[in-house]
């Protein structure tokens, strides 16, 4: 894979645009942040590049990858939890790549669930229903499948929220490890220290790119008083944009 | 015609017995998903969606049964996919898209029937006709649940994923929507399988009521499916004895025996019976 870019990228709803012309590359094997107040365009940026919201205008270019080597963790997770379905059907799905619509289960793919239960500390809640466990909890599944998913690149969005300290950092020393294994990771974090202490990268967001690069440059106080001022502009009656490509 | 006696020769218990099991195994698994996506007034608007379809062939062909259920399955496929397809685009939600489609089969169904005078086999798509399980009927119904069990057996685990996590379907590109749309097909299938004999609202409510009262006896999808089953085949067989017991059209009997069924689920049943959880029982340890 090479590197993930945006070609002019807008991205919106009804044509009002949250993502404005956005240009820029996510590095290969890098952890970068998505900062930037609410309603800045954070997870409408990951909805697109996971393919879930077509741009409104411009290219996302996935450098060769296809659709099923994304990871998408959504803030909004959309697990139906009165589903009847248990732990393990939902953090199975994670071999769809591999084993498809037909393809059944192995003694392998059980190891490898197991694996991943206990890599997110669920070890013996693989019969439990989704509906039965806490927010946290299920937080932990997702990301499991997220470990079985085996992606090359992997969307975050926000996904902390409501985390007890414990399973935050239990999940951070997963995410670092993604990129040594060659993995293009993609997170929108609010906890600005977190995003200092962890992630190389930061693409600095308010609806249109205010800084992108390395982290400790992007964060500059300068650099967040202006994300905060650009947040703020907001049109009901909008005309069209007459803004064409840099 | 004294319908009293039709049902008496027309009607041998054994085929209605067995195509009553028949759609029991069709169409139990499929309420389970229904009620799991909380699409259980789907069935009720499918079931009205059917009646233009009927209609118009009863003015081409006359009261041939099978150009009826062709033409049964045929709008009522129609209402599922455009309904489905509306969803999927993301314009309404699917009940409202179910609710303007249905209503309007059904207003163009009351139209066309206007038109046919002696609407007598309309009526029996409507209410049901027990005699309607001759050799045919029995293969449609037959033919209906294998097609359900086998597209089950391949797509379940699609089925499931659609439902439950729709938005991981999408972002890891799969097709939810053909999914969807097969079994908005096969509910369609099953509801007409069962309309001619049991009557299209009876074969809804033998479809959704079992289903409805498995959630009573398991967790996960697969004890719910075999729950349904059971259920609907006892509530068909409750149904059917009490109906040539009382010489009356057993559609209606069936469904009512389902809700009986559904009432003891719900009081007995294990997972969230009213006895299980009756308030002042001691909790557990962990």
């Amino acid at each position: 894979m090479s590197a993930l870019r945006l070609h002019d990228v807008t991205l919106g709803y009804e044509r009002h645009p949250a993502v404005h012309h956005l240009d820029g590359m996510f590095p290969e094997a890098r952890l970068t942040a998505v900062v930037g107040p609410n309603g800045s365009g954070k997870s409408t940026l990951l909805k697109g590049v996971a393919g879930a919201l077509p741009p409104l205008s411009g290219r996302i270019d996935l450098g060769g990858l296809r659709q099923d080597e994304i990871a998408y963790l959504p803030q909004d997770n959309g697990v139906d939890r009165g589903f009847p379905m248990t732990l393990h059907d939902l953090v199975s799905l994670g071999l769809w790549r591999r084993r498809g619509l037909f393809g059944g289960i192995g003694r392998e793919d059980r190891r490898r669930i197991d694996e991943a239960f206990a890599a997110v500390g669920l070890d013996g809640f693989q019969g439990r229903p989704v509906g039965s466990v806490s927010g946290g909890q299920l937080q932990r599944a997702l990301f499991a499948r997220v470990l079985l998913q085996d992606a090359r690149l992997i969307l975050l969005d926000e996904p902390f929220t409501a985390l007890d300290a414990r399973t935050a950092a239990d999940l951070i020393d997963l995410i670092r490890r993604w990129p040594r294994e060659g993995r293009t990771v993609i997170v929108v974090l609010h906890d600005l220290d977190l995003v200092r202490e962890t992630c190389s990268d930061t693409l600095l967001l308010a609806r249109e790119m205010v800084a992108w690069g390395p982290t400790d440059q992007a964060l500059r106080p300068e650099n967040l008083l202006k994300a905060r001022r650009l947040s703020e502009a907001w049109a009901d009656h909008a005309h069209a944009c007459q803004r064409t490509a840099a | 015609m004294d319908a009293h006696a039709a049902h008496e020769h027309a009607l041998p218990l054994a085929h209605a017995a067995a195509g009553a099991v028949a759609l029991a195994f069709g169409s139990a698994p499929l309420g389970v998903l229904l009620v799991a996506r909380r699409m259980s007034l789907v069935g009720d608007g499918l079931s009205h969606g059917v009646l233009p379809g009927a209609a118009l062939a009863f003015l081409l062909v006359g009261p041939d049964p099978l150009a009826l259920t062709a033409g049964a399955l045929a709008a009522g496929v129609l209402v599922a996919l455009l309904a489905a397809l509306l969803a999927r685009a993301r314009r309404l939600p699917e009940d409202a898209g179910f609710a303007v489609f249905y209503l309007s089969a059904l207003a163009l169904g009351v139209l066309l029937m206007g038109e046919a005078a002696e609407a007598e086999e309309l009526l029996h798509l409507l209410f049901g006709h027990a005699g309607a399980f001759d050799t045919p009927g029995l293969l449609l119904a037959g033919a209906a649940a294998t097609a359900t069990l086998v597209c089950l057996a391949l797509f379940l685990r699609g089925f499931l994923a659609e439902s439950a996590d729709p938005i991981f379907m999408r972002t890891a590109g799969l097709h939810g929507g053909a999914l969807h749309m097969l079994l908005m097909v096969l509910v369609a299938l099953n509801l007409v399988a069962g309309f001619r004999a049991f009557g299209a609202l009876m074969t809804v409510g033998l479809m959704m009521v079992p289903a409805a009262a498995s959630r009573f006896w398991a967790r996960a999808y697969a004890g719910q499916a075999l729950a349904a089953i059971a259920l609907s085949a006892l509530a068909s067989g409750a149904g059917l004895l009490l109906a040539s017991a009382m010489h009356a059209e057993p559609g209606a009997l069936m469904v009512l025996s389902a809700a009986g069924l559904f009432a003891l689920s719900g009081l007995f049943g294990p997972n969230g019976g009213l006895l299980q959880s009756w308030p002042g029982r001691a909790h557990l340890e962990g």
